[in-house]
């Protein structure tokens, strides 16, 4: 008498198509959860570990992000007369210990993502490409 | 239901070109001019051409929609947008589909049968075409209405699995021949609950014709509910649309292409247009078989109220029911849509345990209510 127990109203079925159809019609709090990445991006978190980015006055070349840096991804080079932190993109883990051990707090990680580039060479972002200015307030 | 005059004048859509070439009266001096040669024939020929022209542009395109709609349906389930790229909300991505399908190359393996590795893509594809010759889509708007219309496409649409098996066994390939053998056992035991519940419908109609088909289910109960067939027979119509879905070979029963046991199944070894061929083989089955299930149980292209139309917009009844008929057949495609995306793959002793043991008992029990009805008269 096993199939008389069984579930001839097939009543699984029905309720996963219930929840499906559910989906379809965006019945209740259902929105579309990806974004058409190429023309519209995600909002990235404040706290979003990306691209470094060196503070050009707060800097004070002290090579402690060099030192700490787990996978040796950061060398200090010599940038007009001063010397700056270098990343190489490629080889970071972005752990962001660099911008912890700051004692200037000059270090800091931007949301940049889009990181892919067509040679191992243009990964390693000198200083000219990662500093900026901070906004002096009056 | 409607009975103009149209419908009894022009009965298939020969006589319906004939009609249009008369009505804008060019089908005079063009008959002129070939029977001045002798060659009546040649026009005759040349009008069912385009017929078939007709049907299969018609075809392609609502292939080509259904790939659309596929991924969309699948899309909306799984909360995210699908193809939007490509033309006004992805619409033109079949096309790319197709485009970059033809640019592939064309392999044959080393060790395949080359001829029957190539002529098992135009097998499968034909007779998805095929079934469409005794299909109602509106009053006139059928290639031929055949006294054994329904036999016809049940026979036609049973070459499939031998297509299936010959591009199996033709790729000399482990997982094409073990995609071939389960879409062959499956075929074969769908088939008999398929045939048995239309049957029964046969029964209720007494002609296999499609169009007598649809003209018995014109007209209402009570005023308001349309004498579909899915009402007398609803066993039926849910054995129907079982068995058809696992005909297609889509989710629940997709055993001959189970992607995560068999690679792609029967068209492994495939690429390029012969891939294509398979694909659009298999959007043309589903659209075909949700026809004949729109046909057989929910009324064809009647509607109950299609009587309301006035008599002078009646040249627009083809074009109303071609509607109603798109709009129901539409409807059981997103079903089959819906299902593929809710339940699933089924493991192959069950499906077979299913088919042999649940649904052939069930369409013989409903075949046997059903003439025991028809003889007491109830019906």
């Amino acid at each position: 008498m096993t199939w008389i127990s069984k579930d001839w109203a097939m009543g699984g079925i029905i309720k996963g198509l219930i929840v499906t159809l559910k989906h379809v019609l965006r019945v209740g709090d259902r929105p579309t959860v990806t974004v058409q990445y190429p023309y519209e991006k995600m909002k990235t978190q404040p706290r979003f570990r990306g691209l470094h980015a060196v503070d050009e006055d707060a800097c004070i070349g002290c090579g402690i992000c060099e030192t700490n840096c787990p996978n040796s991804t950061i060398t200090i080079v010599k940038h007009n007369t001063r010397w700056y932190p270098q990343v190489n993109a490629g080889m970071c883990l972005f752990c962001g210990i660099c911008v912890d051990v700051c004692p200037m707090n000059a270090m800091k990680m931007t949301g940049n993502y889009e990181l892919a580039d067509y040679s191992r060479e243009s990964l390693v972002y000198g200083p000219d490409r990662l500093l900026f200015k901070k906004e002096v307030k009056q | 239901m409607w009975t103009g005059d149209i419908m009894t004048e022009i009965p298939n859509g020969y006589e319906l070109i004939v009609f249009i070439l008369k009505f804008i009266e060019i089908y005079d001096p063009i008959n002129n001019v070939f029977k001045s040669f002798g060659l009546e024939y040649l026009l005759r020929i040349i009008i069912v051409l385009v017929e078939i022209a007709v049907l299969f542009v018609f075809i392609l395109l609502t292939v080509m929609f259904l790939t659309w709609m596929e991924r969309k349906v699948v899309a909306m389930v799984q909360a995210r947008y699908g193809p939007m790229v490509t033309g006004p909300r992805g619409l033109l991505q079949p096309v790319m589909d197709g485009v970059k399908l033809i640019g592939k190359e064309d392999i044959i393996p080393a060790k395949a049968d080359r001829w029957v590795f190539t002529l098992a893509p135009f097998l499968i594809f034909i007779p998805a075409l095929l079934v469409f010759i005794p299909l109602p889509f509106g009053p006139s708007l059928i290639i031929s209405d055949l006294n054994v219309g329904l036999l016809y496409i049940i026979a036609v649409s049973a070459i499939s699995p031998i297509a299936i098996l010959m591009a199996g066994w033709a790729s000399n390939n482990k997982y094409s021949l073990m995609g071939a053998i389960r879409a062959v056992a499956q075929d074969i035991s769908y088939t008999i609950p398929l045939a048995l519940a239309a049957i029964a419908v046969v029964l209720l109609t007494g002609s296999l014709s499609t169009v007598e088909i649809v003209s018995a289910q014109s007209g209402t109960w009570f005023g308001f509910i349309p004498k579909w067939f899915i009402f007398l027979q609803p066993l039926g119509f849910i054995l129907f649309l079982i068995a058809s879905i696992a005909e297609m070979g889509r989710i629940p029963f997709d055993f001959q292409e189970s992607e995560s046991e068999l690679v792609a199944g029967f068209f492994t070894e495939y690429s390029g247009m012969k891939f294509a061929m398979f694909f659009l083989a298999e959007y043309a089955h589903l659209f075909s078989v949700s026809a004949i299930v729109v046909t057989l149980f929910l009324g064809g292209w009647s509607i109950p109220f299609l009587n309301l139309i006035p008599v002078s917009l009646a040249v627009l009844v083809p074009l109303i029911s071609l509607g109603v008929f798109l709009v129901k057949t539409y409807a059981i495609i997103f079903f089959a849509m819906w299902l593929r995306d809710t339940v699933p793959r089924m493991r192959i002793d069950q499906l077979l345990n299913i088919g042999w043991k649940i649904m052939i008992p069930l369409a013989l029990l409903n075949l046997l209510a059903t003439a025991i009805l028809l003889t007491a008269g109830v019906f």
